[in-house]
């Protein structure tokens, strides 16, 4: 998990576990949704940046506390995957738990943000990397590794299996994480049951928006042609209202997030050599519980080649014409009851909308995050792009581009030129 | 139908005699004593007051031989309570209760197992196969070094458990009781596989600052027995102390000792020791006699070291790969059932009615003069104690005491169940089981228990304590929060 060449970086690595406080009752199973397996290759990596203050004097015990408590109303996260005989994985609620890590910087949180800066990539090593399998029966689907700086700020990093869930439900887990250390008693209902859509659609081919992996087996991750890296920048405040009023096309406003993705979308079209005609887009929900895998999930086809387009006319695309797939998706893997391994995210070129995501509500006795980073692993070869909240007091936002390692400089140069990006 | 209905009137016949002949020998004195102190009334009615007087007058006693035979009465009267071993008396205890924080599941435990003996996956299954048949619950708790991956085993955490244990379980005492620390003479903590300098007795006197002339003890090595043997030392104590406090201390400190090999044999304890232990408050003051929960009858102890195959049935060592651990052999079972049978033997003739001992007896001269193939007469314990405690060394321990003893499973249900909640936690078991019976609200005044340990060496150890007051429910203990949902059903076994 931590590479030769980050020791010394992250170092005094320890392992353990923190389960439920309260054993489940027995022979308790959760099945997850089609929508669910769908994603079940993807791993969203969260980390939260806290100060000093959210977490001086707390031992390791004090720390798991609250997590003891919290767990006892996520029996589905304290589970472990089994196969039915028919091959569908399904989780068994067996009380296993989560995996706690906890790990030394050798830097300050501020050296550390500095760094990041230059190298997103750095920040894997926050996170706990592993995948589910090759025993999914003994893998945990969620990690937390909690990273003392030298300053004494505290990262809390999130590893969280996409088949349990989106962003938003990892946030909502996290936050109410927050909630149990302030001494509330979080009050969520149970569900064990996902609902799926009713029937087979007859013989449709696989939607646009995935692509088929694998067949990966139990080593749920998918082999990637390129390498892929992930580079991170902020747009403030000021810089995304320039850029909305520069996109924004007669009596159309784009939302920050379809601006960024339209500015994005054609730049990556420049540096590519066949340009990426269809893309896909992930987005909540109207009525988002944070639970479950929720989001929106449709694609744009644009006609024209992008690299003349006008970035409105690309936003314009992706707020009118985009086309959904969530039941095409489904229906993929139902035709063969969930055995199948398909990717979303990096599929297409794909933007997720993650604006609404509430990461910096996760309170830590008092104390707010002071910078969230989220990132997946597991993204196809043609790449992803989150848009999330910056830190409240900027006001901006936070864009992680996911793409292969060779097309990273050009597009970082790319966005520096033309839209001053940094 | 016709037939099944001489069978039964027939058993009902013998069972009525047989509580006929237990009634009989029982009280077997009284049926002797009236018809005699009938007859002797009966006769001097007959002679007459006046024929009475006569015969005192003739027997020509004076003043000096009268004042010498009352000296003499008082004299044996005075030797005889002078010489009276003084009553031992359980004022109260306090088990240890882990917090949530500690838990183990089944499942974790595996997936620890598998990572930690990632080279051997044959033992991984084999731990697997025993914490299914083991007979422990999802909820038994293990020390914070042992839950990382691989566990940390250092001094300090171990001292750290024993802190947290020790003072834990003092602290709740002290509560219960009401005592002062400063009031306490004896002290006497035992830990088998935890030794450390200076001992844990004096981490205890260090901690609560007892007084400086306090008799402190520390009993390590002496295995899950050990508590029985506490108490036999307290006892002994406090037959050379008078009016004087002993403060027992009994746990097991899991950190150190967690196998880290993958020899099989030696596997066998990880999956079963759990997280434990409990303080006793022993008096034998008078003014302790109401308020006191128990009086401590007998103490049996039998020791089968003499044996060689009894000496190394437990048996720490190395394995091939120099990794400590505890050896337990194969015929563990039989060799306890052995010292069970010597601790019988000595405690029988203590604590059963003599209708029973009759009953053994003569099976036993039967034996050996007229017919050896006479079934050897186990005699029914029931009738000697209400409650049983029966150390939670493991299920086969329990089913092996259950069968010999002809025990019903009420009777070590308590010992199922903390074994199930608590898992093995060595000399504390038979505190948290006692702690069981008195959470049911079982515990009546006047009922018998009998505690039976056993422990490397190999030892048998009994306690007989009678009840002295009834304790009523709710109680304040480990059980006070699960109680409601015990007793379980225990499969035989569990499916991971």
């Amino acid at each position: 998990m931590v590479s030769s060449m980050a020791e010394g970086l992250i170092y005094d690595v320890k392992l353990s576990s923190v389960g439920p406080g309260n054993a489940i009752e027995p022979d308790m199973v959760h099945e997850p949704s089609d929508m669910d397996l769908a994603m079940k290759l993807h791993y969203l990596k969260g980390i939260y940046y806290f100060g000093k203050q959210a977490f001086e004097g707390l031992t390791t015990i004090n720390i798991k506390e609250p997590l003891f408590i919290l767990l006892n109303d996520f029996p589905v996260i304290c589970g472990r995957f089994r196969r039915a005989e028919s091959g569908r994985p399904y989780i068994k609620c067996n009380d296993c738990g989560v995996r706690f890590l906890e790990a030394k910087c050798e830097k300050t949180m501020d050296e550390w943000l500095e760094m990041i800066k230059e190298n997103a990539s750095l920040e894997k090593y926050l996170t706990p990397n592993q995948i589910i399998g090759p025993e999914i029966a003994f893998s945990p689907t969620v990690l937390l590794q909690y990273t003392k700086f030298k300053c004494g700020g505290m990262s809390v990093g999130l590893s969280w299996a996409h088949v349990l869930g989106d962003a938003f439900s990892a946030a909502e887990f996290l936050n109410l994480l927050g909630k149990v250390v302030a001494g509330e008693k979080p009050n969520r209902p149970i569900k064990t049951k996902s609902t799926n859509s009713e029937s087979l659609l007859k013989d449709m081919e696989d939607p646009l928006s995935v692509k088929r992996a694998g067949p990966v087996g139990d080593n749920w991750i998918t082999v990637n042609n390129s390498k892929m890296e992930a580079f991170s920048f902020s747009v403030n405040a000021a810089q995304l209202s320039h850029l909305q009023s520069k996109i924004s096309s007669n009596a159309t406003d784009f939302s920050p997030f379809e601006a960024i993705s339209a500015v994005i979308w054609q730049c990556v079209a420049k540096i590519r050599e066949s340009e990426p005609k269809v893309v896909t887009i992930c987005k909540m929900m109207e009525q988002n519980k944070a639970d479950g895998n929720n989001q929106l999930m449709s694609v744009v086809k644009a006609a024209y080649p992008i690299v003349e387009a006008n970035p409105s006319e690309l936003a314009e695309l992706m707020k009118n014409s985009a086309f959904d797939q969530r039941e095409k998706i489904e229906n993929a893997i139902k035709k063969d009851n969930g055995v199948s391994d398909l990717i979303v995210y990096g599929a297409n070129l794909t933007f997720v909308n993650l604006e609404e995501a509430k990461f910096y509500e996760f309170d830590y006795r008092g104390e707010k995050p002071v910078y969230v980073s989220y990132r997946v692993d597991g993204v196809g070869d043609e790449g992803a792009v989150f848009v999330l909240p910056g830190p409240p007091k900027n006001g901006g936002m936070t864009v992680m581009a996911i793409l292969p390692e060779n097309e990273v400089t050009e597009l970082k140069l790319e966005l520096k030129t033309e839209w001053f990006m940094d | 139908m016709p037939q099944a209905l001489p069978n039964f009137s027939s058993s009902v016949k013998l069972k009525y005699v047989k509580l006929g002949y237990q009634y009989l020998v029982d009280h077997i004195l009284t049926f002797l004593l009236i018809p005699t102190m009938v007859g002797i009334s009966v006769q001097i009615i007959l002679l007459g007051p006046e024929e009475m007087l006569k015969i005192w007058r003739s027997l020509d006693i004076d003043l000096v031989q009268i004042l010498c035979s009352s000296f003499l009465i008082i004299l044996i009267c005075t030797l005889y309570f002078m010489s009276k071993p003084r009553s031992v008396y359980l004022v109260d205890y306090a088990c240890y209760k882990p917090p949530i924080t500690y838990r183990v599941s089944f499942s974790t435990f595996m997936e620890h197992s598998r990572l930690n003996l990632k080279d051997n996956l044959k033992s991984v299954d084999f731990q697997m196969r025993i914490l299914e048949r083991s007979g422990l619950g999802e909820e038994t708790c293990l020390p914070p070094a042992i839950h990382y991956i691989p566990p940390t085993p250092t001094m300090e955490a171990a001292r750290g458990e024993a802190e947290e244990v020790i003072f834990s379980a003092i602290d709740s005492l002290m509560q219960k009781t009401g005592i002062k620390v400063k009031d306490i003479d004896i002290l006497i903590v035992n830990c088998s596989l935890f030794s450390p300098t200076p001992s844990l007795s004096a981490m205890v006197v260090n901690k609560y600052k007892l007084r400086s002339n306090i008799k402190s003890y520390n009993l390590s090595g002496m295995g899950c027995s050990a508590g029985l043997i506490s108490m036999d030392l307290a006892r002994d104590l406090l037959q050379a102390h008078p009016n004087s406090y002993a403060l027992v201390v009994s746990t097991e400190i899991i950190t150190p000792n967690y196998y880290k090999g993958s020899e099989r044999a030696m596997l066998l304890p990880n999956c079963l020791f759990r997280m434990g232990g409990a303080a006793i408050l022993l008096s034998n003051k008078s003014r302790d006699k109401h308020r006191a929960k128990y009086r401590l009858v007998h103490v049996v102890r039998t020791h089968k070291g003499s044996d060689d195959k009894a000496y190394k049935c437990v048996y720490e060592q190395e394995d091939s790969q120099g990794k400590v651990g505890i050896n337990l052999s194969k015929d563990l079972m039989v060799i306890a059932g052995e010292a069970l049978k010597s601790n019988i033997t000595t405690i029988g003739p203590l604590v059963l009615p003599a209708s029973e001992q009759l009953l053994f007896l003569i099976t036993l001269i039967g034996r050996k003069i007229f017919n050896p193939k006479w079934k050897p007469y186990i005699p029914d314990f029931k009738q000697a104690f209400e409650h049983f405690c029966i150390h939670a060394g493991g299920r086969a321990v329990i089913d092996e005491l259950q069968k010999n003893l002809q025990l019903s499973s009420e009777h070590v249900e308590a010992s199922r169940m903390t074994l199930h909640r608590f898992g093995n936690t060595s000399s504390s078991s038979l505190w948290y089981e006692l702690s069981y019976i008195e959470a049911k609200g079982r515990m009546k005044k006047g009922d018998r228990v009998w505690q039976i340990a056993f422990g490397s060496g190999f030892k048998c150890n009994s306690a007989v304590w009678k009840c002295n007051r009834t304790i009523k429910t709710p109680t304040d203990g480990p059980w006070q929060d699960c109680i409601d949902r015990y007793p379980v059903h225990i499969p035989e076994i569990v499916k991971l």
